[in-house]
């Protein structure tokens, strides 16, 4: 009887015991958490501090050269020199523009045409054995040089690196988008048939946004890969932009100025990069969340 | 029996015989003169050891693949190609992960032509029959395995199949839900009664659900016996059923004539298992 008296009372204080254990456990962790997390931003601002400061000590003291290796603070002094009297073909902020436009134009129309070929050979099996050794050919060519052909065709202004930077955009997409269409599950193919889908609706409802997981994870890549082929193009004959200023630097041996444009270009594809995550959680945003997804920093 | 076949929604197979040609350019048969009839309204059991081709008879049947011999009529209409008017629920849930619940139920109305909107209303109907409300916009992936199967069945159901085709559509549940999702398979065909073709290895779940049971013999299957279940309907809860004596003499007799080919089936994959040991 006393039994039958004590058992639910005793319940009830064990599971509140139970719901208090819990919420300490979740306190205790997120603490853990956050001071890793500290630890981790102090540890990266420390490696940042103590690199450049050596550099900055070296060049002092001179057991490094600044006419080679240039210095932090010289890089600082050239930028800011840069942006307020610009450059000898205009304003720095126009340099940095035309980089800009031309990467975003090659990598809006290699990205279009890599998926609109990718999904077609992926489609259409007879074109992909037809045409699959001419890319294949094209694809081991270091398209880095088709860029002196494209500056003879289209000469020095923009078209040119627009195009490059497009064709090497182009194979990375193209080759994800052909792969993205081939791996796509039977099963969803044949019960959309079943259930009544025309040819276009299955590659709209199925094919294609299970080849965006695919896609998506080619745009990172293909990011840096219009960058370089618009900075590349400019190297080779430009009237404007980071790649003629790098150029320049480098005929009259400024270090700092390489480094400084150099820094540059490296803010530029970090921002690129941000821009790119913001739009692969929006457009992937019906994925699991993985458990592996907090643990990768950002790399 | 093959007028019967005729009617909306059942099938008659003459003669099937379907050879897959493999990737390394090999010819396989997986099935071989296969009579079969599903008369219109009827609940088919498809049983039969691993590999029989089993599937490849639903495949046919929903004009997936066409016959290398024979022919199969759906509706008493031989199969040209996709066959209109059947639904197939598939062992792994054939459901689009960036889809959400209600846009995927949404599907056969959406590619039948039907306006968005009504075809998310009629979605949301369905979802309710299967006890779904509430979980319109989750994803697939938030769904447990029984969850998403009740979502796979209201994709299929919401087209007013008048034949369903079943791949072990249970299979990959666990043996709780497996019992309640069979129950509510069995509700939701007492309503509309589409002949159905359900596959499955498990020989009580195929005499607890069908009219009829067909045993496929070990591969290159072909018809090895049929057998008309006759347990009244509508049958109740399937875990209760397994208890009836009329039940344990079916299952008894099937099983007699499916013991062989189980074992012929796992002698075979037992004898390649060893050569490949030898070779290797």
């Amino acid at each position: 009887m006393t039994m039958d008296i004590h058992a639910p009372s005793a319940d009830v204080a064990a599971s509140e015991d139970l719901a208090g254990d819990e919420a300490t456990i979740a306190a205790l962790a997120r603490a853990r958490t956050q001071r890793r997390r500290a630890w981790v931003l102090f540890a990266q601002i420390a490696i940042a501090v103590v690199g450049l400061g050596a550099w900055q000590l070296g060049t002092v003291i001179g057991l490094i050269d600044p006419f080679f290796f240039g210095s932090p603070l010289g890089i600082v002094v050239r930028l800011a020199d840069w942006f307020a009297n610009g450059t000898a073909y205009g304003s720095f902020w126009l340099q940095i523009w035309i980089t800009l436009e031309e990467s975003l134009l090659g990598f809006v129309a290699g990205v279009v045409s890599g998926i609109v070929m990718g999904v077609l050979l992926g489609e259409i099996p007879f074109l992909a054995d037809t045409l699959g050794p001419y890319i294949k050919i094209i694809n081991a060519l270091p398209r880095i040089v088709l860029g002196s052909i494209f500056v003879m065709w289209l000469g020095l202004g923009l078209p040119s690196k627009v195009l490059l930077a497009a064709v090497l955009v182009f194979f990375v997409v193209f080759f994800n988008a052909f792969q993205g269409v081939r791996s796509v599950d039977r099963n969803l193919v044949a019960n959309a048939r079943i259930l009544g889908a025309s040819r276009l609706q299955v590659v709209q409802h199925v094919v294609f946004p299970s080849a965006m997981t695919w896609i998506i994870a080619s745009l990172h890549v293909a990011l840096g890969f219009s960058i370089i082929g618009a900075i590349v193009g400019e190297f080779l004959g430009a009237q404007n932009g980071l790649g003629l200023v790098i150029a320049t630097a480098q005929n009259t041996f400024d270090a700092n100025g390489v480094f400084g444009a150099m820094l540059v270009i490296g803010l530029l594809a970090l921002g690129g990069e941000a821009l790119m995550s913001v739009l692969e959680n929006r457009l992937l945003a019906w994925r699991p969340k993985s458990s592996a997804d907090g643990n990768i920093a950002g790399i | 029996m093959s007028t019967t076949a005729q009617g909306v929604g059942g099938v008659e197979m003459s003669n099937v015989t379907k050879r897959f040609v493999t990737p390394t350019g090999a010819a396989m048969t997986a099935i071989r003169d296969v009579n079969l009839v599903v008369e219109p309204g009827q609940f088919c059991a498809i049983v039969g050891p691993t590999g029989c081709g089993k599937s490849t008879t639903l495949t046919l049947a929903a004009g997936l693949e066409m016959p290398s011999a024979g022919t199969v009529k759906v509706s008493g209409q031989p199969v040209v190609g996709i066959t209109r008017g059947a639904s197939f629920v598939f062992q792994t849930d054939a459901l689009l992960p960036w889809k959400p619940v209600e846009d995927n139920v949404a599907l056969g109305p959406t590619f039948r032509g039907v306006r968005r909107r009504e075809a998310l209303t009629m979605a949301r109907d369905w979802l309710k029959v299967v006890g779904l409300a509430g979980f319109e916009q989750h994803y697939p992936h938030q769904l447990s395995g029984g969850m998403r199967k009740r979502v796979s069945l209201a994709a299929a159901l919401i087209n007013e199949p008048n034949m369903l085709l079943m791949d072990e559509p249970f299979s990959a549940l666990d043996v709780q839900t497996r019992a309640i999702m069979s129950n509510e398979l069995l509700a939701l065909w007492e309503k509309s009664r589409p002949s159905v073709m359900f596959v499955t290895h498990d020989l009580e779940e195929a005499i607890a659900l069908a009219d009829r049971v067909v045993v496929i013999t070990a591969g290159p299957g072909t018809v090895k016996a049929v057998f008309d279940i006759d347990l009244p309907r509508p049958r109740g809860a399937v875990q209760d059923i397994r208890f009836a004596p009329r039940f344990l003499e079916l299952y008894r007799q099937i099983w007699e004539a499916l013991r062989e080919e189980v074992e012929q089936a796992y002698s075979r994959t037992a004898i390649a298992a060893s050569r490949q040991r030898a070779n290797a």
